[in-house]
């Protein structure tokens, strides 16, 4: 993915005082940096340690929990942050600095034992929770134990019950051991260590440990699926009040100590945020500073997004910033005839990838072409282009026919696609692709549906996808973590197929895959690793179940009330916990 | 007049009923006719890649496995008699009228709905009061100017009024006065009890908005009901007997023309009640309008169930009210 090289000055010394915008106790007055259009994306933009003020977040939607072991929501795990500390987390700064993973709670990263089936941690010992107890691992242990209890909190990743010896255990509202601490699988041998015990070597823990999921919550104050009202607080702010749709007030949290902190920062004293707010609003009060920042974190709405690439004084308050979502078309590999290979690369060929780029948005706003299904913003990526999509984006018609001949339908041949109906990107992508696809003789039938239940009834239940003869599925990706089997596990392994809820919609089962999967989980040493996420990316490409569009991007707009400000890669959108008031 | 009030809201509770069941049938029902299974059902509510354990768990709490009749069931007793909920450590009492808990956030429906309800009140009484008079006044005047200047440029404007969508209208106010010129900046709604001048302050957008449609219709209706009351017979009469103008128009014209204005005031009030879905998206009003919106997007049947009752009950009850009115507006209707 490109980002602009129009502030490589300003970037570099707002990445000089990035320590300070994103060190708590550590804010010092910072060298300013220049305010321009996607200076957001390389430097901290109007760094300050001002304190004071409020920051008023608005948001168009609603958080699916504000309960950091019950969300899944990118913007939540980002807002998170700020009233809660996981055991490891992603460094605070602008720029691929902000993939690195760090200790947060934890001292170090895991320590892996020698069959790679165990991973213990030691915790800071005087990090305290909002009512002055100090957490100790039994509070880690207890917030791990609640992703069991689906029953109560069923929005957040199942990743603990995959990974960890015990699968079966209830939860702890249904366990009956004294204390509710019956997972077996972990241990807390004392107040500060933690030992995670794993069924088969995976070594990407440490990037599930920092899931907000490992987030301490004190067993006493659970309250369970009430809990989103008012998680007890690790962080530097803590919950006042929030009405549920409507609003919540997070202010100071007098017991977070900023020594033991250096990924975030208690400069405002007030963080407000709104709920349910009309999109095209949300826009608006941002340009007239009603409101500070877009929650959501999504980019601005379409007027919203006019008006802001016209006008220079609005234009250097934007960044256009990667997002971390692929944009990308299932190609089924079950459904005929494009269960052979030659008729699915025939697709990948003949497909109109400018079309698919411009029913995003465009380059600025939608994003750039691609050509593989991991994005840039994915530790791992590496650029290749097996279908020519950068270099013929409009298609190539000569190769899809040589391998529309290769599989057997030298004329072509019929299809359906399914897109998610109240979505318009998606609808005019897939009226785009089926022109595109046409003048190789590709006939494509258009099937939406809700994306309420895309997954769940229709193109994620393959059944249905080979009854309806849905070849091509429309959908998108983002990684829970950044590196190959966040983005790739779920959506190329022959493990993760499921019957109903299926990411895997290409339904690839390749044995190639799923070994490199395997090599991968028990490869320690990460540059090896990253080598192997490329490799599959490969392979899934060769395969052709994948057909990539966009590398999506978010045009934000960046209040210029707000300091410290800068795009966290991994969320794709702005860093919550560095933010500070003018 | 006492028995047919009782006789009326004994008809309410029966209708509630069927509006529940048909309700529940549709969103229930319906996909099970289609072939969705109850562990498809269960998976529109849990996260992303759920393991099967999930949502078996999801499917067991909701109650999805079992029969539809069951599940009716306990959902029509929860109205009547309250019910327990499993909200993970402890189970939690809804008191009556238990509409569930919501499948999304897992807290009771009606508190939530309940706290909305002023929201939509101050937005459908405040408006609804605009839009009656002045809608009522214009078309007095327009009917007895008929065919001057005003009667065409009143006629016009209100035909634009019917035919701008709110969500149009709605946003170009917003654009105006609230950003352009901020008259009133930074909308957001605050309790009559809170602060009654912010309360009208904020409020002024989205009533005059909603006003502007609702007068256009009204000023319409009005018109043509006077134009019929003013040419017939006994407005000759009354004329003749030398009674003064102002009281043949008003006593007479205006109130034999109000009958139809009456009904359809009812209508329209009893149904905004239930949720003035676009004014309240438009303005960001967190009222039963947007929890319907929310309600619908997330699949939360509880809280679908809830809102639909809710706006079936405030239905009933206006055309309760207007169907009483009918006797002070017309002396000939008796009950």
């Amino acid at each position: 993915m490109k980002r602009s090289r129009t502030i490589p000055l300003a970037a570099a010394g707002a990445v000089a005082a990035l320590g300070l915008a994103a060190c708590g106790s550590a804010v010092k007055t910072p060298t300013p940096s220049r305010v321009a259009y996607n200076a957001g994306n390389t430097s901290v933009v109007n760094p300050s340690a001002h304190k004071g003020g409020t920051i008023i977040f608005d948001n168009s939607s609603v958080p699916d929990s504000t309960d950091p072991g019950d969300t899944y929501y990118a913007n939540m795990w980002n807002m998170a942050r700020l009233y809660g500390r996981s055991l490891m987390t992603f460094k605070s700064c602008p720029g691929k600095c902000g993939l690195q993973l760090v200790p947060d709670l934890a001292t170090a990263p895991g320590q892996v034992g020698a069959n790679g089936l165990t991973w213990t941690y030691h915790i800071k010992p005087n990090i305290k929770f909002e009512n002055g107890r100090t957490v100790t691992t039994t509070d880690i242990k207890y917030a791990v134990e609640r992703t069991y209890a689906k029953d109560v909190l069923p929005n957040g990743p199942s990743y603990f019950a995959l990974l960890l010896t015990d699968p079966k255990y209830p939860g702890p509202y249904k366990d009956k051991t004294p204390g509710k601490l019956g997972l077996k699988s972990v241990d807390t041998p004392n107040a500060t260590t933690i030992v995670f015990h794993l069924r088969k070597p995976f070594s990407d823990f440490d990037y599930v440990v920092s899931l907000p999921q490992t987030v301490p919550v004190p067993p006493a104050r659970d309250t369970g699926a009430n809990y989103q009202l008012h998680p007890v607080s690790t962080g530097p702010y803590k919950f006042r009040s929030y009405t549920l749709d409507k609003q919540f007030t997070l202010v100071r949290n007098p017991k977070w100590d900023p020594a033991t902190d250096s990924n975030r920062v208690q400069l405002a004293d007030k963080i407000v945020v709104n709920l349910n707010v009309n999109a095209d609003t949300i826009d608006s009060n941002l340009i007239h500073s009603f409101a500070n920042i877009d929650m959501a974190g999504t980019g601005v709405q379409a007027a919203a997004r006019a008006q802001i690439l016209s006008s220079p004084s609005l234009r250097q308050n934007a960044d256009a910033a990667p997002s971390g979502f692929l944009w990308f078309t299932y190609i089924n590999s079950k459904v005929k005839p494009l269960d052979n290979v030659h008729c699915r690369r025939a697709v990948e060929y003949a497909a109109d990838k400018v079309a698919y780029q411009t029913a995003y948005g465009g380059p600025v706003a939608g994003g750039s072409i691609a050509s593989t299904v991991l994005p840039p913003n994915i530790v791992g990526h590496q650029k290749f282009d097996l279908y020519e999509a950068t270099t013929k984006p409009h298609g190539d018609i000569a190769k899809a026919k040589q391998e529309l001949a290769a599989c057997g339908h030298p004329s072509g041949f019929t299809t359906s696609m399914a897109f998610r109906s109240d979505r318009p990107k998606e609808k005019a992508t897939a009226t785009a692709e089926q022109q595109a696809l046409s003048k190789v003789g590709i006939k494509v039938t258009l099937q939406g549906y809700p994306s309420g239940k895309y997954f769940t009834n229709f193109a994620g239940v393959p059944t249905f996808v080979h009854q309806h003869d849905l070849g091509l599925d429309i959908g998108g990706w983002a990684a829970d973590w950044p590196d190959g089997y966040g983005f790739l596990y779920y959506l190329t392994a022959g493990e993760a197929i499921s019957p109903a809820g299926n990411t895997n919609i290409g339904e690839l089962n390749d044995p190639v895959v799923n070994k490199l999967f395997a090599k991968a989980v028990a490869t320690t040493d990460t540059a090896a690793r990253n080598q192997i996420w490329s490799q599959i990316d490969r392979q899934v490409m060769s395969d052709a179940v994948i057909l990539p569009g966009v590398y999506a991007k978010s045009l934000l707009y960046r209040n210029p009330n707000l300091t410290n400000v800068f795009v966290h890669l991994y969320y794709g959108m702005y860093d919550y916990a560095s933010l500070g008031r003018k | 007049m006492i028995r047919f009030i009782v006789r009326r809201l004994i008809v309410t509770v029966f209708l509630l009923l069927v509006v529940s069941m048909i309700t529940f049938g549709i969103f229930f029902l319906i996909p099970r006719l289609a072939g969705q299974n109850s562990y498809q059902l269960a998976s529109q509510y849990v996260g992303r890649n759920p393991t099967p354990s999930a949502i078996h768990a999801i499917e067991q709490k909701l109650g999805f496995n079992e029969p539809l009749v069951v599940q009716y069931g306990r959902f029509a007793k929860g109205i009547v008699l309250g019910a327990h909920y499993n909200a993970g450590p402890d189970k939690t009492y809804c008191p009556p009228p238990c509409f569930g808990y919501s499948f999304r956030n897992q807290q009771p429906v009606w508190p939530m709905m309940m706290s909305d309800v002023p929201v939509t009140a101050s937005l459908a009484f405040g408006a609804a009061l605009l839009w009656l008079v002045g809608g009522t006044a214009i078309g007095v005047l327009s009917a007895l100017r008929c065919g001057s200047v005003f009667d065409r440029a009143a006629m016009g404007i209100a035909l634009a009024g019917v035919s701008l969508p709110i969500f149009f209208t709605g946003l170009i106010a917003l654009e105006l006065f609230s950003f352009k010129w901020p008259i009133f900046p930074d909308l957001q709604y605050v309790s009559l009890t809170q602060n009654p001048y912010l309360w009208a302050r904020n409020l002024a957008l989205p009533w005059t908005t909603l006003a502007f449609l609702y007068a256009a219709l009204y000023a319409r209706l009005t018109r043509a009901g006077m134009l019929e009351t003013m040419s017939e017979d006994y407005i000759r009469t009354a004329r003749a007997k030398g009674l003064p103008e102002r009281n043949v128009i008003v006593k007479h014209g205006l109130r034999a023309a109000l009958t139809p204005i009456v009904t359809i005031f009812g209508l329209d009030l009893g149904l905004l009640l239930g949720g003035a879905v676009l004014t309240e998206f438009t303005f960001s009003l967190h009222g039963l309008g947007l929890f319907t919106v929310l309600a619908i997007q997330n699949s939360d049947l509880p809280e679908i169930l809830g809102v639909v009752m809710l706006a079936a009950f405030f239905v009933v009850i206006a055309n309760l009210i207007v169907d009483i009115l009918y006797a002070v507006v017309d002396p000939r209707v008796r009950y």
